[in-house]
């Protein structure tokens, strides 16, 4: 369990300052590489990508939506048809912690493989 | 087997990421856009940004100060003309990057290129189309980026405007430098594409988009095919050129110089082309195309040819409590979002200047300086004709008899994903044939029409905005309109030492009676333009002993001018703008921000009484209509009731009209006005069956949700701004404002008062106040995004800052400031 939270903490942390300096999908290298190296399993592994990401999405759009006083939020939940902000926040973390999930999984498939 | 489900998930994962960094089809890449480090929250700008800024700038001369109000306003002060322009192109990127890009591109008829194909279905043909690659090919067609190019070198070969373009279109590049995908506008990461370099053509297409869009229409293709099929008294009584009882533009009395040229006899031969020819048939089949009843339910689709229009008027010290000369100004323009225009204040040696730019051109276009102001209307003097032209093949067309090659230009249109379209348009004597087989015209479709069109010259209005700026009487005032040619504008006048002043101003042609009204033959050199009118014989007026002068669209002179011409006048307007203002008598700024925000109706106060006489019952909607005031206020229901009436009753009075032009054109609405006035009896019939189809309206609005607030006038008619992607969520809807085409406060439902200026230019001080609909941020994410758009609503102004000195002087406004130094490259 301590160790899934340290992962979910690590990769949160690793994939925003990887996503600051490349691009989005650095997120997925974090995941994947974070578990690799913990050695975390299978669902374990998945949840410590989607987790990890979620987090990430979540915290970063909620401290610039608040200091943003929920313009843009909102803009973008009715582009999306989507009745609330905080809705479009969810919608997105859990795309971006589908992502992190599977390249987190994909890590621990490869390392089972190798090792 | 192990190794094939260890890749199986990787496999997975990458394409997923691979699909969520790609659009697809009308989603925008959701990976990119979703990522909050660097895609939509990024552009989420907290409310309390501070916009302070220091940095360096290479290629700037000096270091220049930007001074920047609490509502974004920008002063700046720079040493030379290089630095305040390269400023300004900096700042316009800064604020406005996107819509700059984007509306650049349309000029240039390269949309396909960052939106792809967009099938629909044609109305007329019910056949599938891609509107994206119809729109390029119709601007690359009616010569737009040609027209570009030739005043592109007009403008470079001038020394003073080429400084200009050069230094903005420097800053441009250099704010275009400093982004990242994060930093890239909204708009980009939901459209997936990038800016790309600016250039001075990029500017030039900007200033020929907006003679497009004031000089584009034309009514030569309706107006040919109802002369041939209507009997000639009946033709000139529905479509007269000039409205019995318009007030024009320059005030009735003024004396004008005799013409320096020749009146040009009409050419004895046959000079029109004959378009009706085997299409007779075609026009009587689609008759009844407006007479459904829920029609006038949709605001936009009845704005009709007369979206577009503006206000401006200046009254005389001897007419104001301050003694002092007032200028007004409201162009009406597109209503969108980012909007046309952008506020600031340029400062440097020789010139002091405040107003409205154009997000993409360097100067400001209408506003005012140390000691004038000026202001535009459009001035709708007919600067498009069209040819037919007698193709003999591909290559060569006959003209006198004698064949002439056809000048190729090729246009290759990228499309984003397939491959470039091609298509070459040929050129003639003329210009451009825009329509022939593979690209027809609408109402005469497979006929070869090409354009003589004055946006076509190189000109150069940039000159004339960069001496605007600067004037400091009227003498340099004329000067510098002497280089504005299109598109032709009524320029309105007011300075510091009292003098107010009107220009109905551009280049026209010395033309023979009639001439460019109908399409004419393009095989006979007798239907080729004349010569130029010296522009210094435009209409115009100094100090009218009437102390006053106004300009709404409507014609620009009474008979006594010397020159023949025609064009697309509106007179609603232009009447009631000429009676609220005498009505004010003694004026001050409150009582014209009054008047800039009236409604009251003069179609509604002339035709209603007589509507209601003819109809002759009574009932409790011609009760509630027989105690309205004319007022189109944006709550009445009565206004919405009238409106609906007179469109229903408008479109059914004249079907067999519309129907000989596929409904393109009937005859105006003040001409139906005064025929209704003379005749009342003669409509009775069709006035109770539209009146009968309002009722029924008036019900289903009313019954279709919303209840009985819903025919309130601001929801029937649906003002909107409207974002450039037309993403319902970053517009703005149902605006509760009053007024419409007929009214002064010209708010339709996407076009409508585009900035509403109102100058005092006291010999003490200039008293300045303006709004526009937007704000000054073109960005969806920041709180100065619509900023404006209550106070526009609710007629409010704002007081404007005009700082005598950008750097020095100190006011409360200014909460942020810029310093910007050179760069010295060693």
């Amino acid at each position: 369990m301590k160790r899934l939270l340290i992962s979910i903490i690590v990769i949160a942390i690793l994939a925003g300052i990887a996503e600051y300096f490349f691009a989005w999908w650095a997120l997925a290298v974090v995941a994947f590489v974070v578990v690799m190296a913990s050695g975390l399993r299978g669902g374990r592994a998945f949840l410590a990508g989607f987790g990890g990401v979620a987090l990430l999405w979540l915290v970063v759009s909620l401290v610039k939506d608040i200091r943003n006083e929920h313009i843009l939020s909102s803009r973008m939940a009715e582009l999306f048809s989507l009745p609330h902000p905080v809705l479009f926040l969810l919608v997105a973390a859990i795309v971006g912690g589908l992502v992190g999930g599977l390249a987190a999984w994909s890590g621990a498939v490869v390392r089972k493989s190798l090792f | 087997m192990r190794i094939v489900r260890a890749l199986l998930l990787p496999v997975i994962t990458i394409i997923l990421i691979v699909i969520l960094s790609r659009p697809m089809g009308a989603l925008p890449a959701l990976g990119t856009l979703l990522d909050p480090v660097n895609g939509w929250a990024a552009n989420a700008e907290p409310v309390n940004t501070d916009f302070t800024l220091e940095f360096s700038l290479p290629g700037l001369h000096n270091p220049v100060t930007v001074a920047i109000e609490d509502r974004l306003v920008p002063h700046i002060k720079a040493a030379d003309d290089h630095d305040l322009y390269m400023m300004q192109g900096y700042i316009h990127a800064y604020f406005r990057l996107w819509q700059m890009d984007l509306q650049t591109r349309a000029a240039a008829g390269r949309v396909s290129e960052v939106t792809g194909e967009k099938w629909v279905t044609d109305q007329r043909t019910g056949k599938k189309k891609n509107a994206t690659l119809d729109f390029d090919r119709a601007q690359r067609r009616k010569g737009m980026l040609y027209a570009a190019e030739k005043s592109l070198e007009a403008m470079e070969a001038d020394p003073r405007t080429k400084t200009m373009l050069d230094a903005y279109t420097a800053g441009v590049n250099q704010y275009i430098e400093t982004l990242n995908y994060r930093e890239l506008p909204l708009e980009y990461k939901l459209m997936c594409f990038e800016p790309e370099p600016w250039t001075n053509l990029k500017s030039a297409l900007l200033l020929k988009y907006m003679a497009d869009d004031l000089t584009g229409y034309t009514e030569d293709v309706p107006l040919t095919l109802l002369r041939e099929q209507l009997p000639k008294e009946e033709f000139e009584l529905l479509f007269p050129q000039r409205i019995k009882g318009s007030i024009p533009v320059i005030p009735e009395g003024t004396q004008y110089a005799p013409a320096s040229l020749p009146t040009p006899e009409v050419p004895e031969e046959d000079l029109w082309s004959h378009l009706g020819a085997g299409n007779k048939q075609a026009v009587s089949k689609s008759g009844q195309m407006h007479t459904d009843p829920n029609y006038t339910a949709i605001g936009g689709a009845w704005e009709g040819a007369t979206a577009m229009g503006s206000n401006s008027w200046a009254v005389s010290g001897t007419y104001t409590t301050s003694g002092s000369p007032i200028l007004c100004n409201d162009p009406h323009l597109g209503l969108n979002l980012p909007s046309l225009w952008y506020e600031m204040q340029l400062q440097a040696p020789g010139i002091n200047t405040y107003g409205v730019s154009l997000p993409g051109a360097p100067g400001v276009i209408i506003g005012f300086n140390d000691s004038l102001a000026w202001g535009f209307t459009n001035n709708y003097r007919d600067v498009k004709d069209w040819y037919e032209i007698e193709a003999i093949d591909k290559d060569f067309y006959r003209m006198d008899s004698v064949p002439q090659p056809f000048e190729k230009r090729v246009e290759a249109i990228s499309i984003k994903g397939v491959a470039d379209y091609i298509d070459t348009v040929s050129y003639t004597v003329h210009g451009p044939m825009m329509y022939d087989e593979s690209f027809q015209e609408p109402t005469v479709p497979g006929k070869n029409l090409a354009v003589c069109w004055m946006a076509h010259r190189g000109t150069n209005e940039l000159l004339s905005v960069y001496m605007l700026n600067r004037a400091r009487n009227y003498i340099e005032f004329t000067e510098a309109i002497m280089h504005f040619e299109c598109p032709a504008q009524n320029m309105v006048y007011a300075d510091r030492a009292g003098n107010i002043a009107m220009w109905g101003q551009g280049q026209f042609i010395n033309k023979w009676k009639d001439q460019g009204r109908y399409v004419m033959k393009g095989n006979t050199s007798a239907t080729l333009w004349g010569e130029n009118i010296p522009m210094t014989e435009n209409p115009n007026v100094l100090n009218p002993p009437q102390g006053y002068l106004a300009s709404a669209n409507q014609i620009t002179t009474d008979t006594t001018y010397p020159y023949w011409y025609n064009g697309y006048f509106y007179d609603f307007r232009a009447w009631r703008v000429n009676a609220a203002v005498k009505a004010t008598g003694i004026a001050n700024v409150e009582k014209m921000f009054a008047v800039q925000n009236e409604t009251y109706s003069v179609l509604a106060a002339q035709a209603l009484p007589v509507m209601l006489l003819t109809l002759d019952k009574t009932d409790e909607h011609t009760a509630a209509l027989g105690a309205w005031n004319y007022y189109l206020h944006a709550e009445d229901k009565s206004a919405s009731f009238f409106q609906i009436w007179w469109e229903l009753f408008y479109n059914k009075v004249w079907a067999p009209i519309g129907a000989m032009t596929k409904g393109v054109m009937k005859p105006s609405v003040e001409r139906t006005m005064q025929l209704l006035q003379a005749d009342s009896m003669r409509f009775r019939e069709d006035l109770l069956s539209s009146y009968r189809m309002t009722i029924d309206s008036m019900a289903k609005i009313e019954g279709a949700g919303g209840g009985d607030s819903a025919a309130q006038w601001y929801k029937v008619k649906n003002t909107s701004l409207t974002h450039l992607t037309k993403i319902g969520a970053f517009s703005y809807k149902e605006l509760k404002i009053g007024g419409w085409g007929n009214t002064i406060n010209a708010a339709k439902s996407t076009h409508g008062p585009s900035w509403r200026m109102v100058v005092e230019m006291g010999r003490e001080a200039i008293r300045a106040y303006g709004v526009y609909p937007g704000g000054q941020s073109g960005n969806p994410g920041s709180k100065y995004y619509g900023t404006f758009v209550n106070k526009w609503v609710a007629g409010e102004y704002y007081p404007i800052l005009f700082m005598n000195d950008v750097e020095k002087d100190k006011n409360e406004k200014v909460k942020y400031t810029w310093t910007v130094k050179p760069l010295n490259k060693g």
